[in-house]
């Protein structure tokens, strides 16, 4: 056998077994969703008699085995979550491509203004966040969806304006040039020529948003205790804390929650990297 | 700057106004004030109280150092694996390098708070990790109390998550830099007799040095802020053990359960944190998140 086959085999295994190994937990987690009661502590990866009950009894009923009134049923949390992801990827992807064509076009705050966003994304949320409970208090929005989407921008539109830089970047600028001769103002040449040009960078810069709205556990366990616009992850931590060993409709409850974001960010793994290290790799 | 741009601008920078320069004013005027909702009716002013407190404050102290051990072990962890994973996941003798690293993507993509939950399945004491060390003959731990013997270990235990979580991202990261290398100079290099390792040390890994500095710097910023697995697997405990400041300024200021319990001592250690959190914001963005090239240049 030639050497380069050799090397062909041994990375090539090399790689798949440290794949499998960093998936191992997940992929626990996925096979005990279809586990049934009796196996939920058994220490086998494969279950025995494989069963759909766990999400049955988390998306619809709320209960173990026909008993009801263990647990909510997700399917309030489930909208919680969507509506305030879904807003909150509009809202951000729109004001981040604003701000990301003011800032690489006419230099809008200078490198000031550029640095003061970027390092927004990197402060620690724990520490302003009693101030943010008062001030939603103050406002009538705390413990409501529309608390959620007034914050969650905080952690978002940084993330989105500095994607959009980059992404508004491939627009050629001659198109603008000439609807400016045209008698076009900055914001008409914006959603009139450049909008449209870049809606696959929109597209993206949304569902970046998605994902970290989806996300967040911090801002909402503080912000939004309650039943009427508590998220996900928070119904599945408390679900935890309180029934730590139902593991079957835990874990149906962590597949529910984590394969959606899974999916969208394979969907956009070209451009991940590059938006979570803020445009500084391609 | 042209009046037509300020439409464009304002809508964020209200909002980002509104969402920083309160919460700071609030910090800063709080930090003065002592109030414990469970005891007081209203803030009073305390002067330099809570400074005197947070001095003499030895658990506070302990969440400093507990954060900083955190983040001594899970950085140099997550950047020297992810950097040597890089190197053998874009070599060109690797099959099905697309499949497999879309693969890799998942660890980074689950919510924090459901990688606490995965792990805490897998740390069970029934679960399938003791179940794995007794089939080997090696005797189960209490992974999430005291592994070991030690309750100290669980401060390892959050590092391996942190480090599970996030050693693709700097894998990947790391795999663009090294990929960004022209392949005429890698080819250039090879017909001067560069091979395999010595290409890699001398050619690549120089030219992907700053991806992997500033790769670094973001996980270090990022290991300060690390809350939702310690929330989910170990509430700060055994004890105090694993509550680094993140987890204190929420026990001071939110459960209200830590001894010293208050609003104003939450807002001065709040500070504290955003004080460490900007020296290291700062130094990135000036010596090597040249904001200037990356959006202008």
């Amino acid at each position: 056998m030639k050497k380069s086959h050799v090397l062909t085999v041994v990375i090539t295994l090399a790689c798949w077994l440290v794949c499998i190994a960093y998936l191992t937990p997940f992929i626990w987690m996925i096979a005990t969703s279809f586990k049934p009661i009796g196996e939920w502590a058994t220490p086998e990866l494969i279950p025995r008699e494989p069963t759909l009950r766990n999400y049955f009894e988390v998306l619809v009923t709320g209960g173990i085995y026909g008993v009801r009134g263990h647990f909510p049923p997700i399917g309030r949390y489930l909208m919680n979550s969507l509506i305030v992801s879904i807003c909150i990827s509009i809202i951000t992807c729109i004001l981040g491509a604003m701000t990301a064509y003011a800032i690489l076009r006419y230099r809008a705050g200078g490198s000031a203004f550029a640095n003061w966003i970027l390092s927004l994304r990197m402060i620690p949320a724990v520490a302003i966040l009693y101030p943010l409970v008062v001030l939603t208090r103050t406002v009538g929005l705390y413990n409501t969806l529309g608390g959620l989407i007034l914050v969650y921008p905080l952690v978002t539109l940084p993330i989105t304006t500095w994607f959009m830089i980059g992404a508004l970047k491939s627009v050629p600028k001659e198109t603008e040039e000439a609807a400016m001769l045209d008698g076009c103002n900055e914001w008409q040449v914006f959603y009139k020529i450049v909008l449209p040009q870049a809606s696959g960078g929109l597209a993206t810069a949304a569902i970046f948003a998605f994902l970290f709205s989806w996300a967040e556990f911090l801002i909402p366990l503080l912000l939004a205790p309650g039943e009427a616009a508590m998220p996900l992850t928070v119904f599945a931590a408390y679900f935890s804390n309180q029934y730590g060993i139902l593991w079957g409709p835990l874990a149906a409850a962590g597949v529910i929650i984590s394969v959606p974001v899974i999916a969208l960010a394979i969907a956009i793994q070209k451009y991940l990297i590059r938006g979570l290290t803020m445009g500084f790799v391609r | 700057m042209r009046r037509g741009v300020l439409p464009l601008i304002l809508p964020a920078l209200i909002l980002l106004l509104i969402l920083t320069i309160y919460p700071t004013i609030y910090l800063y005027y709080m930090m003065f004030q002592s109030f414990n909702p469970l005891v007081d009716f209203a803030p009073r002013f305390a002067g330099l109280d809570n400074f005197v407190t947070f001095a003499n404050d030895s658990e506070a102290w302990y969440a400093i150092g507990i954060m900083f051990l955190l983040t001594a072990i899970t950085v140099p962890a997550e950047v020297g694996l992810g950097v040597l994973l890089a190197i053998i996941f874009t070599s060109r003798y690797l099959q099905g390098k697309i499949l497999i690293r879309s693969l890799m993507l998942i660890p980074m993509s689950i919510p924090a708070v459901i990688v606490g939950l995965n792990w805490k399945m897998i740390f069970f004491t029934y679960g399938p990790l003791n179940a794995f060390l007794q089939s080997l003959g090696l005797p189960p731990q209490p992974w999430l109390s005291a592994p070991f013997g030690d309750p100290f270990n669980v401060i390892f235990v959050l590092a391996v998550l942190d480090v599970w979580q996030w050693t693709p991202f700097v894998m990947l990261a790391v795999a663009s830099g090294i990929e960004s290398v022209p392949s005429d100079i890698r080819e250039a290099a090879s017909l001067d007799g560069a091979t395999g390792l010595s290409l890699l040390k001398h050619i690549v890994l120089p030219m992907a040095k700053t991806v992997i500095m500033v790769i670094a710097l973001l996980r270090l910023i990022d290991s300060l802020r690390i809350f939702d697995i310690i929330y989910m697997l170990t509430f700060g405990g055994p004890g105090n053990i694993t509550t680094t400041l993140p987890f204190y300024i929420y026990k001071v200021g939110f459960t209200l359960t830590a001894a010293k319990a208050n609003i104003g001592y939450a807002a001065l250690l709040s500070v504290i944190l955003l004080a460490m959190a900007m020296v290291l914001v700062i130094m990135t963005l000036m010596r090597l998140f040249k904001v200037e090239k990356i959006i202008w240049g």
